[in-house]
């Protein structure tokens, strides 16, 4: 589904990718990538979804090089993504929302988006009216419309507890099973991700420090020294 | 399913039809008493100002749907408003052109440069946009002036149109009599109006709105944002446009002062008084303000009027007199209610 192939983004002189490596298969994997501060992990989401441009790399996705492609193709082709900061339409009904962009995708599914995110109960409201965890569900339905084929999440707990946190990732990880999609987290919470993701990736300092099982990362060496302590 | 919840949404279909032929009927009931009731109650003089401010409407109208929509100012509405009317003017007295031909030409003209300065501008941001449009009035409204264009635009004396010909069968000399000119006018804006009113609840509009409130989520939705910004600022341009034309249909003249600073401002105020949420507001604002600046004029307090205008409209009544009013009507309908 995805290839990434020394993958490196640069801000200025910094640099917050350096030469990642980084392989996800389809059909109902749930990819986490997790890390420290400023291991790189949303620079990463950003290069895949063609927010930020690499600085040298490439990005494959069912095959094809795309890391020159737009945003709004890679949409068109199947990436969606949600967003750490909640980007929803605050002035529009949850329902003029999701309509719009359904309309748009040719999805004509979208009760399933509403019923997996239990957003039935808030449709008529204003977005910017509703409490912050539906919001962050509304980011995430936006990102599921059009039936996507690689879903990127950033943080989508941030905000949340610990128990939301870990029910949104269980809706994820049962939608990402029923539609044999894959999708990639970003997220701090790592008991959500250990829970529920069946591949880990970590980064540290913009460098790939390890990917496996959730129980092959647990007992990586370099991942407790570097992210996870003795507290994993 | 998007169908379905559609309609739960709205309630039944036939609520929204009804209301539609509702404003239906009501735009053509306007439409013909408003061209002809007040040919027989005003005079000429009443009637000019009222063309003026109808005239200035339209322009308020194509400031304010930008502004609403996309959440763009744009400062150089004169510059489509007096461009037109110097190319309309000058296809019919320079090129020989017939009334009808030279509007289509110098329509077509404003068209592509509306495309071609859009194209350019769309894209940055709102205070860029701002700018840009008021940079390219400007250098529009100076280009007139040149010495080596004043055989075509007469300088700063600007241009007497010779009228000669017909549009439709009616003889373009005839729309120098106020009661003429005030039915074309009206029929010109509340059209426009209407276009506008469906513009703003069609796709397009709910798109514009969603761009304007978070341009990137519609990138990440699959959206091009380009594309439907540009198309909005051809179309309020084109109705820009228009206006100029008639302005040079009723006056015969065109002058630099027709692409100045000071139109486009008057235009804006004109929007922040009616409202810019809707067709009707700006309309009405255009007339209020044309009836408000000959009084204020004739003691020489226009500018006065003007700031006074903007300072009440943007911190007293940021809905305008529309919006304003619509405002204390809801509030009174629920109190009623509640008694």
């Amino acid at each position: 589904m995805l290839k990434i192939e020394k993958l490196s983004v640069s801000y200025g002189s910094l640099r917050a990718l350096t030469g990642v490596d980084l392989e996800v298969g389809g059909d109902g994997v749930f990819h986490g990538v997790i890390g420290p501060n400023g291991a790189g992990k949303s620079t990463l989401l950003d290069a895949i979804c063609g927010r930020r441009r690499p600085t040298s790399g490439i990005v494959r996705y069912r095959d094809e090089d795309i890391t020159r492609r737009s945003v709004t193709w890679r949409r068109r082709h199947g990436m969606a993504r949600s967003f750490q900061r909640t980007s929803i339409f605050q002035d529009l009904t949850i329902r003029e929302q999701l309509e719009l962009v359904a309309q748009h995708l040719g999805d004509d599914r979208l009760d399933d988006v509403v019923e997996v995110m239990d957003l039935g109960a808030y449709l008529n409201q204003r977005a910017g009216r509703i409490a912050y965890g539906v919001q962050r569900r509304v980011d995430v339905a936006l990102a599921l419309i059009g039936r996507p084929r690689l879903l990127l999440m950033d943080e989508p707990g941030a905000g949340l507890s610990a128990a939301e946190t870990l029910r949104l990732f269980q809706h994820v990880r049962d939608l990402v099973r029923e539609r044999g999609i894959a999708a990639i987290v970003v997220e701090h919470d790592v008991d959500a991700v250990f829970a529920c993701c069946s591949t880990v990736t970590v980064l540290d300092l913009g460098r790939h420090l390890a990917t496996g099982t959730p129980e092959a990362i647990r007992a990586d060496h370099r991942v407790i020294a570097a992210y996870l302590g003795t507290a994993a | 399913m998007t169908g379905d919840l559609q309609r739960t949404a709205t309630g039944a279909p036939g609520g929204q039809l009804s209301r539609i032929s509702l404003v239906l009927s009501g735009g053509a009931i306007a439409l013909v008493a408003g061209a002809l009731v007040p040919t027989y109650l005003a005079g000429d003089f009443v009637l000019r100002l009222g063309s003026e401010g109808l005239l200035l409407g339209m322009l308020a109208l194509s400031v304010a749907f930008m502004m609403n929509q996309a959440g763009l100012v744009a400062l150089g509405a004169a510059s489509i408003y007096g461009g037109a009317g110097y190319l309309f003017a000058i296809g019919m007295s320079d090129g020989g052109l017939t009334p009808a031909v030279a509007l289509c030409v110098g329509f077509l003209v404003i068209v592509a440069y509306a495309a071609v300065l859009g194209a350019l501008i769309v894209r940055t941001n709102p205070l860029a946009f701002m700018m840009l449009t008021l940079a390219a009035g400007e250098m529009i409204s100076h280009a007139v002036l040149l010495e080596g264009l004043r055989d075509y635009t007469g300088g700063a004396d600007g241009l007497v149109v010779r009228m000669n010909g017909s549009i439709l069968g009616i003889d373009v000399a005839e729309f120098a009599d106020p009661a003429r000119f005030w039915s074309l006018a009206w029929i010109v804006t509340v059209l426009v109006g209407l276009a506008f009113w469906s513009l703003g609840r069609s796709r397009l509009g709910a798109i514009l709105r969603a761009v304007r409130e978070n341009e990137e989520r519609m990138r990440f939705s699959g959206f091009n944002t380009f594309v439907p910004r540009l198309v909005a600022y051809v179309l309020v341009n084109a109705v820009a446009a228009i206006a100029g034309f008639l302005h040079v249909l009723n006056a015969g003249f065109v002058s630099p002062e027709s692409l100045g600073l000071s139109v486009s401002t008057n235009a804006l105020v004109a929007a922040l008084m009616g409202g810019i949420a809707g067709s009707l507001g700006p309309i009405l604002g255009g007339l209020i303000f044309s009836f408000a600046q000959d009084e204020f004029g004739a003691r020489g307090l226009t500018q006065l009027l003007t700031g006074v205008a903007i300072v009440l409209f943007i911190v007293v009544f940021p809905r305008g007199v529309v919006g304003g009013v619509s405002s204390a009507l809801r509030r009174f309908g629920s109190r009623r209610e509640m008694s």
